[in-house]
């Protein structure tokens, strides 16, 4: 046999590992058959072990390979079966029946600083394999999580092209900084944005005490381990293309009034006819369609894979490009990847896991707000092909299509190194020593060019100016682990003790300079621009954590499991008083299904009970330093004839000396079952998480006189609640599957810090939007409720009130019964966490086609449409406002046409139902038969469609009831108006050499 | 043993041994680019420049802007809201006496004014304990507490009973301060003024690069005016005389010169906040909103113009008094540039600006204003010493005073302005009242005066206000504060 390999992705050094070398001497042949059904299975690698000498099962399931000896073993592998290692046994004719492994006890998982076996967990831990991910084209693992693991919600952060997600695992807003730890390959980063989800091998989510608890200090929001693929031990090299293109769209717009409409509710705010005939005004602008647009998406991907005994490789190169759907942002990527890993001898294993990513994006400036606010009676250009100047009572909102136009050259670039070179020592049989240095560079470049321009008096730019910034990121974690692995018939113990320590440090600087000679491309360069005009900044941000960390795994005769783990944790964000955190954990699991009681049921094929206690900790907060208070500088005091600025510099806001860790003790009970020959997969957690002295910056009075507000250790929270996840899969020539997850949780506060009864917070127009106290959802919304509108002057002297209301105003409820409507009869008004996140998947293949369908959803979770409750004069009301109540047509529930004030209380009214259902991903595929592709050395031919967000229920007037709030779980749930979500599809083909 | 086991022992060992032992630097880490607090205030430089910083915050929106002018002018008789009919509403509600707790300006106020106190006060505590010249050091002591005292003498107008905050708070104190009588924040701000009057030197006393610094002058300045809230006029008079025999001051021969660049920190300035406009496309660090949110609307001054001389301020000025002109700038007026003339903004009704704050084309857009804010003028001194004399019966005293006002607003124009004679009480105090209120007109001292006289509610009213006596004395505190503060600050009656 002769293969050639053209490996145009590697370097030729690697290339010379696949030489030949084989010598005929026994031949072999059999036939691959299906355990389940019986049937053949075509593709089946077939590998001579030792060597890479190999062929695959042709059509019929049949084989035939020559090998070196009689006495030779081979390994029969296929995605979705078990492996298996036959030995010869002088045989000529080896026939083998293959089982599949999706459900198969020794599957493995990968846990913190190494894997398991499924069947030894005894945390819960959620997994998400390539096939899964690979369906959902996104530029980021991040959102091809969604609605994949149950307790997993994942929202995009926002529809910026390329934007990452924000992830909670088991219950949104806990903690300041909710977003999970990702390990990637061994290095530790909280923005795994850059990962191309077509390199990822699996993905693991730790979701309990026992699993997270070896990270410590910075698992209690769970950690999620991402496994780039690494080579696979085969006869020749597997390459791949996939390809893909589509479209995008927004997933709906906000039903605005249009122009007529406008005009007469103008007309009604101001008591007279300021547009004389509304009606002759028609439907005028929808300014979202000035903004949004149909935008591609695409990607290309080639990779390689193979491997020797020695050596194997991974490679991959990926070009995503994906314009966004507001006008003039749009996002490309190319990455590259190359695992590699060689085994030097019997004892010394080297690797290295590491990607190169080149960023480069087109930024919009925030046109969403102003598209939501402009009047439709303006067009975008006037006739003289001028942009309008939207000016209007001596009021104008920046015109949307001026600053997409004048303020879109702005461009970013980027480029990333991110990975870790191991080695490790096996050595005294059952000890393995590794040491992993992982690293993570980025340096990033942003560039602004305004150009002079003048559309309005508040739209305008006299000097044109142009703002360079740079970054660089320089990221480091050194660990040094120690393995003990001892199996001894019906006792099996592993050890694992480790020493790690982290860096992350960035430096930072900008500049920007006025008056360019010209705006051509090649002018905007800073020292084109006029030098008494230059500014500049520039700084640098850093912190390090060092860990000793240590676990135990006992399994008494793979039936009764323990771990034990703990973590010491020692950060620079904390003085040194407050400086360490001791993170223990313990778990213990009952394979019940060993026992032979159970087995004489006939019933399960897997029964499995889980326990795990731990804590954990977290020490996310604003900013790497926030014990030490920052004196700022550049508050100049100006003296003396000439206005010197004389330097001030002092402290303006506090720092809290005595942060400490914020801490969180999760208990977790689970149940795993599958019957029907673990065609029905069942498996329930029910846990507790109590996390306390919850790092936050919390509202203080302003007389403490400190500008922003001091992080603290401020509140106890308990999330309670459930994960279910059930999974039907059946095989055969029909395969298909279906499963859903349902998650439950109820969060509470328990406990509050400094004294305090309850935290205010998210401050519209002068009152607290949010509101915390004990015993209800942490960041509850608050305000008044609407009792009605006042309808007549009789209502309005005899009802009870503010002061000051007229007859249309909202009547707000007087809940206390004290005859006034103050400030004390205000109330919770519900949560923006939801009671219930689920999901849904449904797939099937079948002679070649394959189908598959993920849906999503979440209920009960409110949202705040702040957006709504700005007023000013000249701003256009969404749809529902046409309802206002006049005299004419007076309402109950929606109030007169006013400006701002009392109708404009942060209250029920501007509230709405966040539950939403939506189709998050819809693919069809189809492979051509291989007996067609044979000939052309192809072994897989798939094309596919897929759709995303196709088709989304929801009673949220907004674009999108997702769209997460930052790290505040004081201020989540509120709709300011935010890049939306597209909804797309896209059509593909994959191929495999 | 194999022999690269050994070896790998070792390799872990010295791997550890190496990390370990450097732990505590590697976990040492401080803000990059920027002092610390705990290692701050240790040298001379540090001590001046936190002094500059409290004077910086002065020229804060919160300090300067739509706060502090919706709460002394616009709230007054002497200005309306300005600007187009429904830009900045929460201004209209305090023109319009319709506001409520949740205003904006109020916690804006409230909140600009103790993160100034808040920088006070870390200077007032650290800097005695630095090692370093000391008449310096009791100089920037005596600036600070000046700054602090006049920021108390705001917030006790507008608020009466306020938290007295006077050092750095620890997180334990956070939500436990109540409101302090009105006489405990008097005490506050009379002995940091008595200590501030013998720490500052006089206007002359300061090197010429640091005109504009507090000054022994200002110090007995504010403390006069504290007196007469208190009614002490003897007190009152004492530190009036010390300025005006101090011979530090004079007024300046033409009035108008006051509010013009070239007269900043000039002979008849007692105290401002310095401001300049850098050469910048954005704010420069030491700009002010101030010029810009009076400044004339649209092109070319790109003002907001809001706080826009009322009516009823018009029909104050006596004929031909100069004070009316160099006050307002009218449509069609050529503006002190010469080159300016205002053009008729349709969307304004009854266009009108201040004109004190007007300040001359400068570098950078409209936000990068120039203008010093002027707090304390020589005239100021003289009409409270003639209210001070005239209300302890010294009437013939106090015409001098008044008189030398009237007179330098005469100028040569012997036709205007007459000498004031009467030496009955009660009509002399209506007319030095008049003569204040014209005088120092839209700078931002009316509503003060109108509440120390006791007759802001009549005057309100007469003026189609709102006002509601036993409520609108004193402004609501903002009710984020009270929700803030676990209902341990109780408002003001009536809201």
């Amino acid at each position: 046999m002769k293969h050639s390999y053209l490996l145009i992705f590697l370097a030729f050094s690697l290339s010379q590992l696949f030489s030949e070398k084989l010598l005929a001497q026994h031949r072999v042949k059999g036939i691959v058959t299906d355990h389940t059904t019986g049937q053949t299975i075509i593709g089946t690698n077939i590998l001579e072990k030792g060597t890479s000498n190999g062929t695959i099962s042709d059509l019929d399931g049949s084989y035939e390979l020559t090998v070196a000896s009689s006495e030779a073993v081979l390994e029969f592998s296929f995605t979705g079966f078990a492996s298996q290692e036959i030995p010869i046994a002088g045989r000529a004719t080896v026939d083998v029946v293959m089982s599949e492994a999706i459900t198969l006890l020794n599957q493995i998982v990968v846990v913190g600083y190494g894997t398991q076996r499924k069947s030894d967990l005894t945390g819960a831990v959620g997994s998400v394999k390539t096939k899964d991910i690979e369906r959902i084209p996104t530029a980021n693992i991040e959102q091809a999580l969604q609605g994949k693991i149950a307790g997993v919600y994942v929202a995009p952060s926002s529809g910026v092209p390329g934007a990452g997600a924000v992830i909670r695992i088991r219950g949104t807003g806990t903690l300041n900084n909710a977003n999970p730890l990702f390990v990637i390959d061994g290095m530790i980063t909280y923005d795994a944005s850059f990962v191309n989800p077509q390199d990822v091998a699996s993905v693991e989510v730790l979701k309990d005490a026992s699993a997270a608890a070896i990270y410590g200090s910075r698992g209690s929001n769970g950690v999620i381990i991402i496994t780039t693929k690494s080579g696979v031990k085969r006869d020749h090299a597997v390459i791949s293309l996939t390809s893909y293109y589509g479209t995008q769209q927004v997933t709906k717009q906000i039903s605005m009034a249009n122009a007529t409409e406008f005009a007469t509710l103008y007309n009604e705010l101001r008591g007279q006819s300021y547009f004389p005939d509304p009606a002759a005004l028609g439907e005028g602008t929808n300014w979202q369609n000035e903004i949004f647009r149909s935008a591609p998406i695409g990607n290309v991907q080639l990779s390689a894979n193979g491997g020797t005994e020695m050596f194997s490789y991974n490679f991959s190169a990926n070009y995503f490009a994906q314009d966004g759907i507001i006008k003039n942002s749009n996002f490309e990527r190319t990455t590259l990847r190359l695992n590699l890993e060689y085994k030097l001898n019997s004892w010394l294993t080297l690797g290295n896991n590491i990607s190169y990513a080149n960023v480069g994006t087109q930024n919009s400036p925030d046109v969403i707000t102003s598209a939501y606010r402009m009047p439709p009676v303006f067009a975008p250009r006037d006739s003289t092909g001028d942009f309008t100047d939207p000016t209007f009572f001596g009021l104008a909102i920046a015109n949307p299509a001026a600053d997409l136009y004048y303020k879109s050259n702005n461009h970013g670039k980027g480029n990333r190194l991110f990975g870790n070179i191991y080695a490790q020592v096996n050595f005294l049989k059952d000890f393995s020593f590794r040491s992993n240095f992982g690293f993570d560079r980025k340096n990033s470049q942003g560039k602004y060019f305004e150009p002079k321009f003048e559309v309005s008096a508040s739209q305008r730019n006299v000097q044109d100016r142009l703002s360079v910034s740079y970054s660089l990121g320089n990221d480091w974690i050194w660990e040094q682990t120690l393995n003990y692995n001892k199996d001894l018939g019906r006792h099996h113990i592993s050890v694992l003790a480790g020493y790690t320590a982290e860096e992350r440090a960035s430096e930072y600087f900008g500049a920007s300079r006025e008056n360019f000679p010209g705006t051509a491309d090649e002018l905007l360069y800073l020292s084109a621009g006029n030098d008494t005009t230059q500014q500049n900044y520039g700084g640098a941000v850093d912190e390090a954590l060092v860990s000793y960390l240590f676990r135990l795994n006992y399994t008494l005769m793979d039936r009764y499991l323990l771990t034990v783990s703990f973590r010491r944790d020692l950060s620079s964000r904390f003085k040194e008083a407050n400086r360490d955190g001791n993170f223990p954990s313990f778990s213990v699991g009952w394979n019940l299904g060993q026992e032979n009681f159970v087995q004489n049921m006939g019933l399960f094929d897997r029964l499995k009970l889980r326990f795990s206690y731990g804590i954990l900790g977290n020490q996310a907060s604003a900013s790497a330093y926030p014990s030490s208070g920052v004196v700022t500088s550049g508050l100049y005091g100006v003296f003396g004839p000439n206005e010197a600025l004389n330097q001030g510099a002092i402290l303006t806001s506090l720092a809290n000396p005595n942060l400490k860790w914020e801490t969180s003790r999760q208990t977790d009970a689970g149940l795993e079952i599958g019957f029907f020959k673990n065609r029905l997969e069942l498996e329930t957690d029910w846990y507790n998480r109590y996390t306390y002295d919850i790092i936050a910056a919390v509202p203080i009075p302003d007389y403490v006189g400190s500008q922003s507000d001091p992080v603290v250790n401020t509140a106890a929270v308990r999330n309670r609640g459930w994960d279910f996840t059930a999974n039907w899969r059946q095989s055969g020539k029909f395969v298909w599957n279906i499963g859903a997850t349902v998650s439950p949780v109820k969060n509470e506060v328990i406990k509050l810090a400094q004294g305090r009864n309850e935290i205010f917070a998210a401050f519209i127009q002068g009152e607290p939007a949010s509101h915390t106290e004990v015993g209800q959802p942490i960041g509850s919304f608050y305000g008044y409720k609407v009792a009605g509108i006042f309808q007549n002057e009789d209502e309005l002297a005899t009802l009870p009130k503010i002061g000051g209301e007229q007859v249309g105003d909202v009547r707000y409820a007087d809940l206390n019964g004290d005859g006034v409507v103050d400030g004390d009869d205000r109330t919770n008004l519900g949560s923006p966490i939801p009671d219930l996140i689920y999901s849904f998947t449904a797939g099937f293949e079948w002679k070649g086609i394959d189908f598959a369908a993920d849906f999503l959803g979440s209920q009960g979770n409110m949202v705040f449409n702040a957006k709504k409750t700005f007023r000013f004069s000249v701003y256009n009301w969404e749809k529902s406002f046409t309802k206002a109540w006049t005299e004419e047509n007076p309402s109950d529930t929606e109030p007169r046409i006013t400006n701002g004030g009392h109708n404009y209380r942060v209250s029920d009214r501007f509230l709405e139902d966040g539950s939403f259902f939506r189709l998050r991903s819809i693919s069809i595929g189809y492979s051509l038969p291989i007996a067609m592709l044979e000939k052309a050395k192809i072994s897989k031919l798939r094309v596919f469609a897929i759709g995303n967000n196709l088709w989304t229920k929801q009673d949220y007037s907004g674009y999108s009831p997702e769209f997460p709030n930052g790290g505040n779980p004081f201020e989540v749930g509120f709709d300011n108006g935010g890049y939306p979500v597209a909804k797309s599809w896209q059509a593909g083909i994959e191929v495999t050499f | 043993m194999h022999k690269s086991y050994r070896n790998t022992w070792m390799l872990i060992g010295a791997a550890m041994l190496l990390m370990t032992s450097c732990k505590k630097d590697f976990l040492d880490r401080k803000p990059k680019g920027q002092l610390t607090y705990d290692t701050y205030f240790q040298t001379e430089d540090h001590a001046l420049w936190a002094t500059n910083a409290i004077y910086q915050n002065f020229r804060s929106w919160e300090m300067c802007a739509f706060p502090y002018i919706g709460i002394t002018d616009i709230i007054s008789d002497d200005a309306d809201k300005g600007s187009t009919e429904n830009d900045g509403l929460p201004l209209l509600q305090i023109d319009n006496f319709t506001f409520d707790a949740t205003n904006e300006m109020f916690s804006l106020s409230w909140k600009g004014t103790y993160h100034t106190i808040f920088r006070a006060n870390q200077a007032i505590e650290n800097i005695p304990n630095i090692d370093m010249d000391e008449a310096l050091r009791a100089r920037l002591v005596g600036e600070a507490k000046f700054l602090r005292a006049y920021c108390y003498f705001r917030l006790v107008q507008w608020y009466g009973d306020v938290p007295i905050i006077t050092s750095l708070l620890s997180d334990d104190e956070y939500f436990t301060q109540t409101r302090r009588p009105v006489a405990e924040v008097y005490d506050l701000i009379e002995k940091d003024l008595l200590d501030a009057a013998a720490a500052l030197p006089l206007k002359s006393g300061y090197a010429t690069a640091d005109l504009g610094r507090a000054t022994q002058g200002a110090a007995k300045g504010i403390l006069a005016k504290l007196y007469m809230l208190k009614k002490e006029y003897d007190k009152a008079e004492t530190q009036c005389l010390d300025i005006i025999n101090s011979g530090e001051y004079s007024l300046l021969p033409k009035y108008a010169d006051n509010f013009a660049e070239a007269s900043e920190n000039g002979a008849e300035s007692i105290f401002e906040i310095g401001a300049v406009a850098v050469q910048a496309a954005v704010a420069g660090p030491g700009a002010t909103p101030f010029n810009m949110i009076q400044g004339v609307r649209g092109v070319p001054n790109l003002g907001w113009g809001f706080n826009r001389p009322s009516d009823d301020l018009v029909s104050e000025f006596e004929a031909g008094d100069p004070r009316r002109q160099a006050t307002i700038i009218y449509v069609g007026e050529v503006l002190p540039d010469g080159a300016t003339i205002v053009q008729d903004n349709p969307e304004i009704l009854n266009e009108r600006y201040n004109q004190k704050a007007w300040v001359p084309a400068h570098a950078g857009l409209q936000d990068n204003g120039p203008g010093n804010i002027r707090i304390l003028r020589y005239a100021d001194i003289l009409l409270l010493a003639a209210e001070a004399l005239n209300e302890d019966g010294k009437a013939a005293d106090a015409l001098v005073y008044l008189n030398m006002v009237r007179a330098r607003a005469r100028g040569s124009n012997n036709f205007i302005l007459p000498e004031v004679t009467t030496t009955d009480q009660a009509e002399l105090r209506t007319a030095i009242r008049h003569e204040r209120r014209v005088e120092l007109a839209m700078e931002q001292q009316r509503w003060f005066d109108l509440l120390r006289w006791g007759i802001a509610g009549e005057r309100m009213r007469a003026v189609g206000k709102d006002f509601v006596d036993g409520k609108h004395e004193l402004l609501p505190l903002p009710q984020a504060e009270i929700d803030l503060s676990a209902n341990n600050l109780k408002q003001n009656p009536n809201y």
